[in-house]
């Protein structure tokens, strides 16, 4: 059983979390809440979202599973405004998802989750803890955008860094330690990533304040935000390139 | 070619680009036989250059490459080295159906029925140990690593992705499972426009030896002796007996020997064939270390050696340059 209520805004955000790493996701349901694990195609980064009841205006649901088509959702969202309320329900019968918005009812075939596991996070031993305003890093991501398709994330116990190089232009993103929320670092570390992944995971912290990041030396970026309220949270992982020679 | 249990295994299909970033061990023979059967003309000459030798395969590595590269896919290519002695019986027969085809291509020419003489000229692909040359050539012009395997290619290249060297070994046949192969992807090296499963253009797959295994439940063990049932490169199999019947078998025989026992079969060199796949002779010492394409030495060598425009030569190269930035990326699987 699933039947809940949602802002179109809120739904949003959670289908923005998902699509930007996967096109089809398995949610698993419980009365506390819904949460995703996944990874995209590649491998190359990894999703756990998990989203409180209290983020929805209505929710009651058992123990299942769900696969959902994230362009059916999309779909559906670009039909409401914000503000507009969403209902779901599961249809068991049918095995559909059953979305209203307004006068319009969507009836929507869910996806097989046979295929779809639930990844498990690695441990990683990321040395360095920092915590920068969404807003910089947002600024930083486009100024990069336009020189190289890669960025490059430093830390040193003076301040967080963003460099792009590209051909023949580079940009780089200054923030010393009193511009941050918060800095754990106690030696420099230095990581290179993919600037169109990096850049569709902060663009799907669209309502958090901040975005935390945990970082090693040519390792993974753990990203970690909040959306809807701080009732959803959000875990990224992102692996790096190989800093070319 | 190859033990043909296409129908009951479970694959997936997938997008080229799920493969970004992986190093794939490509069965050469395999992946040359099929540009020499599939990259001809209308009317079933392979492509030749000006003195009449056979260019098909060249243009295959040239342009598949490129494709894969320029996707950030890194392909091995793994030659076959000496065949099992079990296998003679099956290269006679071979080359008994490429000379046949070779007539039937020619009387159908002479009838003026294209669609037959394509198929038939497809079917008479020899690969001689000049175009082997020749495609280890243009490989190591590429910087794409290129294997010799002391025995078959699909048994080294599944012992690779058992050594976790490679994430998985391409061939269309299904041998690489008997040889243990956690993953093999099919059509990677094959266009669009030959027909895949159950018709339509040629979409990859990948097959996961574990959920193969789990799907038939049998153990790999079980799997060898099933295909031996059904009859593989290296022994005849059983007449009339296909991979369902020879499934159920196997499933309540527990193995071959039982099976031939139980059922009054008669299955030769049980042992040895087993042992090919299971014990295949594999080499430890390979490097699979890629360097940058001589884009001179390749363009001299394909449009002065075999008259290849240089333009479509230039633009291939380009495309494998754009996927060296992607071959960067590496993947989260290294962490787990």
């Amino acid at each position: 059983m699933f039947s809940a209520k949602a802002k179109s805004e809120v739904l949003r955000e959670v289908v923005d979390v998902i699509s930007t790493l996967v096109d089809e996701a398995k949610l698993n349901l419980n009365k506390d809440g819904l949460s995703v694990k996944a990874v995209d195609p590649a491998h190359v980064a990894m999703l756990d979202l998990s989203v409180g009841k209290d983020a929805f205006e209505e929710y009651s649901a058992d123990d299942q599973e769900m696969g959902v088509d994230m362009d059916k959702f999309k779909e559906v969202l670009k039909l409401a405004k914000a503000g507009d309320i969403i209902s779901m329900d599961y249809d068991e019968e049918k095995n559909r998802l059953i979305m209203s918005v307004g006068n319009i009812t969507r009836r929507m075939a869910l996806v097989d989750t046979a295929g779809m596991s639930d990844p498990k996070a690695p441990n990683l031993n990321l040395p360095v803890k920092v915590t920068v305003r969404a807003e910089e890093l947002r600024q930083g991501i486009r100024a990069s955008e336009s020189v190289s398709d890669h960025v490059a994330l430093i830390c040193s116990p003076d301040g967080f860094e963003m460099t792009s190089e590209g051909d023949t232009d580079s940009v780089n993103l200054k923030l010393p330690k009193d511009l941050l929320e918060s800095l754990d670092c106690k030696e420099t570390v230095r990581s290179l990533f993919p600037l169109d992944y990096f850049s569709n995971m902060v663009k799907a912290a669209s309502s958090a304040g901040s975005i935390t990041m945990f970082l090693g030396t040519d390792y993974p970026v753990k990203m970690e935000f909040t959306i809807s309220d701080e009732k959803g949270e959000v875990h990224y992982l992102l692996a790096p390139r190989i800093e070319s020679e | 070619m190859g033990v043909d249990i296409a129908d009951i295994v479970p694959a997936k299909q997938i997008k080229l680009e799920e493969l970004k970033g992986r190093t794939i061990a490509i069965d050469a023979f395999n992946a040359i036989y099929q540009f020499l059967a599939i990259i001809r003309q209308p009317d079933g000459t392979p492509l030749r250059d000006s003195k009449g030798r056979t260019t098909s395969h060249l243009s295959g590595l040239m342009y598949r490459n490129a494709n894969l590269l320029q996707m950030g896919i890194k392909p091995v290519y793994v030659f076959d080295g000496e065949p099992p002695k079990l296998k003679s019986e099956t290269i006679a027969a071979r080359s008994a159906v490429r000379r046949e085809a070779e007539k039937e291509w020619k009387k159908a020419l002479a009838a003026g029925d294209l669609e037959k003489a394509r198929i038939k000229a497809s079917q008479s692909s020899r690969l001689n140990k000049e175009m082997v040359d020749q495609s280890k050539e243009l490989l190591s012009l590429l910087g794409i690593p290129c294997i010799q395997a002391p025995g078959e290619g699909e048994a080294q290249a599944s012992n690779m992705t058992r050594k976790r060297d490679v994430w998985a070994a391409a061939s269309q046949d299904f041998d690489s499972l008997l040889f243990g192969a956690d993953r093999l992807v099919r059509n990677l090296t094959i266009s669009g426009r030959r027909r895949g499963r159950g018709g339509g253009p040629a979409i990859p797959e990948l097959v996961l030896l574990d959920s193969a295994l789990e799907a038939l439940e049998v153990t790999r063990e079980q799997l060898v002796d099933m295909a031996m049932l059904v009859g593989t490169d290296f022994n005849e199999g059983v007449r009339g007996i296909g991979p369902k019947r020879a499934l159920q078998m196997i499933k309540k025989h527990g193995d071959i020997e039982t099976v031939c026992e139980k059922e009054g079969f008669d299955v030769e060199n049980v042992q040895r064939v087993r042992d090919i796949f299971l014990e295949p002779l594999v080499s430890v010492d390979y490097s699979l270390e890629r360097s940058e394409p001589d884009e001179d030495g390749t363009v001299a060598y394909l449009r002065d050696g075999f008259d290849f425009s240089e333009e479509r030569v230039r633009k291939a190269l380009r495309k494998m340059g754009e996927g060296r930035s992607l071959m960067r990326q590496k993947s989260l699987d290294q962490w787990f």
